[in-house]
This record gives C-alpha cells, structure tokens and sequence, in this order.
C-alpha cells in the first residue's frame, strides 16, 4: 500500500515547470533554498564591490577616486546590502535546504509563501540599489539610518525604507515558516531534544526575528512619516527625540547581531562533531546557551549608545548586561573546543573554516566585551575599532560559518564533490587577507580613525595603505569561491550519499544529490 | 531516573532550576532529560519571562547599589 502511495506521488510530482518557469513557480525547499544562496551570492558580491571602492579610496590619505559624498553612500548601502541581501538570506537559504532534510520533513510547512518569501526580496534589492540613481542618491548617513540625516535626505531614502519594509516582511514569513516546519513537521521519534544544533539555532533564531523585524518596520515607518507626512516622532524642533530612534534601532539591531551569528554556531556546532567523529560536547549546554543568548540579546541594545547621553545608571546596566552575554558564548567554544579535544580530526575545507570560526570570532568576541566597557567605549566610538570588531563577529563569524556550511553541504546539493585543494586554497587565502584587512583596523581605531570618513590624517596612512591590499586580496579570493562553486555544480568526483565518514544527521541518509522531493514517508528517528 | 520520576508534574523548583541553568548556559545530560520529559514549553516560557525580569530587576538593584 505504501510503496502504491508512493509511485503516485512521484509520479505527480515529476511535472513541474522547466526553464524560468520552474525558478519563479517553484513551491520546493530545495529550488527555493538554491535561489535564496544565489541570491545572497549576488548581494555579496555587489556589497564587496562597494567595499573595495571604500578601501581603494582610503589605499591614501587624500580624495582620489570618489567624491565624499558618494563615499557615505557606499559605507551606508555597503552595510545595509551584507546585512539584508547577504548575511540573511544566505541563512535562510541554508535553513530551507536543510532544516526539511535534517528533520525529515519533505518539504517547508508554507510551501507557496516560501516562493514569495524569496521572491520579494529581488525587488526589495532592485528598490534599495536603484536608490543610487535617484536625485539626492541613495543614503548616506550610515546603516542606521539615525535621524536627524535619515529625514533630511533625498528620495533615496524613502526607496531604502520601502526596502526595508520589504525585506523585513520576507524575513517575517521566513521565519513563521521555520518554527512552523520545526514545530509541526519533525520526523516520528525526533523530539526537540534530538533535533540537530543547526535546527535549533534557527528555531531560535526565528523566534528572534519574528520579535524584531516588526520593531524595526515600526521604526522605519516613523521616519517615513517624519519625512513625508509632518509628524515629528524624531524631529526634537517639533517636539520628537531623535534619540529616541536609536533606542528603537537598537532593540532591533542588537538582537539582528545575534539573528546573523546563530544560525552559523549551528553549522559549525554539526562541521566540528563530523570532522573531529566526536558527538558535540555538551549539546544540552549549547541548547541553553543559545537560548540565554537569545534573551540576554534582547536587553544590551543601548551600549550601542553609551556617548547618545544617558545617565550613568543606564551605561552600568547596559555595561553589566553586555559583559555576561560572554558567560554563554564562552561556554559554546569551550563546547566546541572540548569536541575537537581527543577527536580524530581531519581537517577538509569546511573544518577549516570552522576552525577560523571559532579562532576569530573570539577575538571579535573579545573586542566586543572591550567595547563594552563604558569608559573605553567612549574612547573607540565611532572609530575603526568598532569596524575591525564587527568584521571580526560578521566576516570572520558570520561568512565563516556559511563557507564551512556551503563546502559542508555541497556534495549533497550537487552530488559532486567540490575541488579540496582549491577549496583550501580559498581558505588560507580568505584567512590570510580577512586578517591582513581587518587585524590593523584595531590600530587604527585605538589611534583615533574616526569610521566613514574618505580621508584621513597622515599617521594613519600605512595601516590603511596594508588594510586596502588586504581587502582586494580578500575580494578577490571570493571569486575562486565562486568558481569551485561552479565546478562543483558542473561535475567533478560523485559524491556518496554519506559524503563525510562521521556525518550523522539524517540528510547523510538521502543519495547525493539529494532527490527533488525527499523523505515523503517520514524516517524513525530512535 | 525511574519512569515515575520521569513523568511527574514539574515544580516550581524545577521550572525555576532550569531557566536559571539556562541563563548560565550550562546543563547536566540527565538533567536535561529530566526537563525535557517533565517541562512544558509554555512553564519554560513564562519561567524563561520570569527569569529575565528577575534578572533585570538584579542588575538594576547592583547598578543602584554601585552608584550609591
């Protein structure tokens, strides 16, 4: 009876639209998921070029290549494309590629809104980068987008908020789709408690989102309405407090931190176990740290803000607060350490980057808890300090974790295995100039480089000049990414259903590639 | 753990051992099966709210403390 059922639901499936039709129609986690890391490849790309024009700008003192204003336009759009058009919808394409097949699950829960979940973010991206050739261009006060700037600007800004607003609600549908999928959808036998890390970072993830993405539309509508209706929310001639928008940002952007660096401790936490052919060390320990992540995440938001004014009750709160978020990030790489210890470690491209993971995003870690102590924090505000940190947390973290993910999974999306020397090529390679851009970028801030500026004095000058061939060399090495990509999607060594000898978790149990419609009779998970 | 223990009703002890453990980010395997056969997701919900307001109320009471 079962194998009768079967048959036929192959058979219906087995007509689905070819050609574009097939990418724009498409109600399947796998295609969905492909579009979603093609996508973010493009944004990271287009974000990276961005960068470069920054870095080829500050190779000297001096204005040579941009004029300042479009330099601010390039650091603002530069920030808000890796964060919304890159870091994000690679996790989500991660997540709907594998949350299905590590569950056992045969597909997303909202198949349909999964398609429109993806396919809202192209136009939000068009809407975001058609800014640039509008009157006044596209914003330029910085990421945040604070006011009074943000409501002084041109109609680029407005783009950048419908944008916003866009995008925003494709991250919501994604995440309702995620925590539905893994609530509902998990295979007899898997209890949450058995669930891969990676499912349970997303779940948490998820939750996070749902809780500020609306903050954040919320915020970026009153400036809208500042901008364009007469209100005065953030407008202090009329009564507003402009502060009062970074108090709203950051309840918001704080937790976002965290939303962009979860989902990575879950690839690493399933990289780290399968090439060290140990069980995760403390996988209860890491279920709660994540958790007491998640919620301390959502009570730090000001130390963003410490020189906004604040009375100094508020400063040691948010300091006090900030500082013990180490206590449960501290004990996940003591986790991860305590997996590789004894283990019988290979070290294949995905381990090494998990291993950069884990290496650099503690010290961007580190610099975080320095940030967070008030009086230094009033030192290195808004100085290139406060740059190399969060690169640290965001390319050292947060990329690390997708490039381990992506060399980690691609033989079961491709069914081939991607080129290992030059993947760790690719690897030393991004190693070598993340840091060589990025380290020096501490001696900068502590030497007083104010960030978003295109010039700068003199003394600054060398460590610039070695920070900008780090950054071209880092640019570049992407493109080899891209090319082993493309390798691996045209051919290359068949990979086995169990492409990793110590991969556990049930996507290990499906053929490479993994078929178009997977696990339709659910497996048992003992 | 015996099945009788296992399935037993949570108490407010246990609820509150669990959020507390969590904060720390730290919790024994045993423990854990424990919670996650006796513990429902809404007492960890409302223990987790509890246990941040708690929290909260600490580091405001420490923060006066220090400034006094």
């Amino acid at each position: 009876m079962a194998a009768v059922h079967d048959h036929d639901v192959a058979h219906a499936h087995d007509h689905h639209p070819s050609g574009m039709m097939r990418w724009m129609m498409t109600t399947n986690h796998k295609d969905i998921g492909t579009m979603y890391l093609w996508f973010s490849f493009i944004m990271f790309l287009t974000g990276g070029v961005m960068a470069l024009t920054i870095r080829a700008e500050l190779f000297q003192p001096g204005l040579q290549i941009v004029n300042p204003e479009f330099f601010n336009q390039l650091t603002t759009m530069h920030g808000l494309i890796m964060i919304f058009g890159a870091i994000m919808p690679a996790f989500v394409g991660f997540a709907n590629w594998q949350i299905p097949m590590m569950i056992g699950a045969p597909d997303m829960a909202f198949a349909r809104m999964n398609n429109w979940s993806f396919w809202l973010l192209p136009p939000a991206a068009l809407l975001l980068l058609s800014s640039f050739f509008v009157p006044g261009g596209a914003p330029a006060g910085g990421w945040t987008i604070y006011p009074p700037l943000s409501v002084q600007m041109g109609m680029g800004m407005d783009m950048a908020i419908f944008a916003i607003h866009i995008m925003g609600a494709s991250s919501i549908m994604g995440s309702i789709n995620i925590i539905t999928t893994i609530l509902n959808m998990r295979a007899p036998g898997m209890t949450l408690m058995k669930m891969p890390m990676f499912v349970w970072t997303w779940l948490i993830t998820a939750y996070l989102l749902v809780l500020v993405m609306p903050v954040l539309a919320g915020a970026v509508t009153m400036l809208l309405t500042d901008r364009n209706f007469g209100t005065n929310f953030f407008n202090a001639a009329g009564g507003g407090d402009p502060v009062m928008f970074q108090h709203i940002f950051w309840f918001f952007g704080h937790p976002e931190v965290y939303i962009m660096i979860l989902p990575a401790f879950g690839i690493v936490s399933e990289v780290i176990p399968t090439f060290a052919r140990k069980p995760l060390f403390g996988y209860s320990s890491m279920v709660y740290a994540t958790a007491s992540i998640a919620i301390l995440s959502c009570i730090v938001w000001a130390h963003h803000m410490f020189t906004a004014g604040m009375p100094v009750t508020g400063q040691l709160f948010f300091m006090y607060a900030t500082m013990l978020i180490a206590v449960p990030t501290g004990v996940k790489v003591f986790n991860w350490t305590a997996t590789m210890w004894r283990g019988s470690m290979t070290f294949e491209t995905p381990m090494l980057f998990a291993i950069g993971f884990i290496f650099l995003f503690t010290l961007g870690g580190f610099s975080g808890v320095i940030c967070a102590v008030v009086p230094i924090d009033i030192q290195v505000q808004d100085t290139y300090y406060v740059i190399a940190h969060f690169h640290y947390v965001l390319v050292s973290g947060a990329l690390f974790g997708i490039f381990s993910g992506a060399y980690y999974w691609l033989p079961k999306w491709t069914g081939h295995m991607y080129d290992e020397t030059l993947g760790k090529v690719h690897f030393w390679l991004t190693m070598i100039f993340f840091n060589l851009t990025f380290f020096v970028q501490h001696f900068l801030g502590l030497a007083g480089m104010p960030r978003r500026i295109p010039d700068y004095a003199l003394q600054f000058a060398d460590f610039n000049m070695i920070s900008s061939i780090g950054a071209f060399g880092f640019g570049l090495s992407q493109l080899l990414f891209l090319y082993v990509v493309l390798k691996c999607i045209r051919g290359g060594a068949k990979a086995p259903a169990k492409t990793w000898e110590g991969g556990k978790t049930l996507e290990w149990t499906l053929p490479s590639p993994a078929p178009y419609h997977s696990f339709e009779t659910p497996p048992v998970v003992r | 753990m015996t099945s009788a223990e296992k399935n037993k009703k949570a108490t407010f002890w246990q609820i509150a051992k669990a959020v507390s453990w969590a904060f720390f980010g730290v919790r024994k395997q045993s423990d854990l099966d424990m919670d996650a056969s006796n513990l429902t997701p809404k007492q960890v919900i409302i223990g987790g709210l509890i246990g941040a307001t708690l929290f909260v109320l600490t580091l405001i009471l420490l923060v006066k403390v220090v400034t006094n």
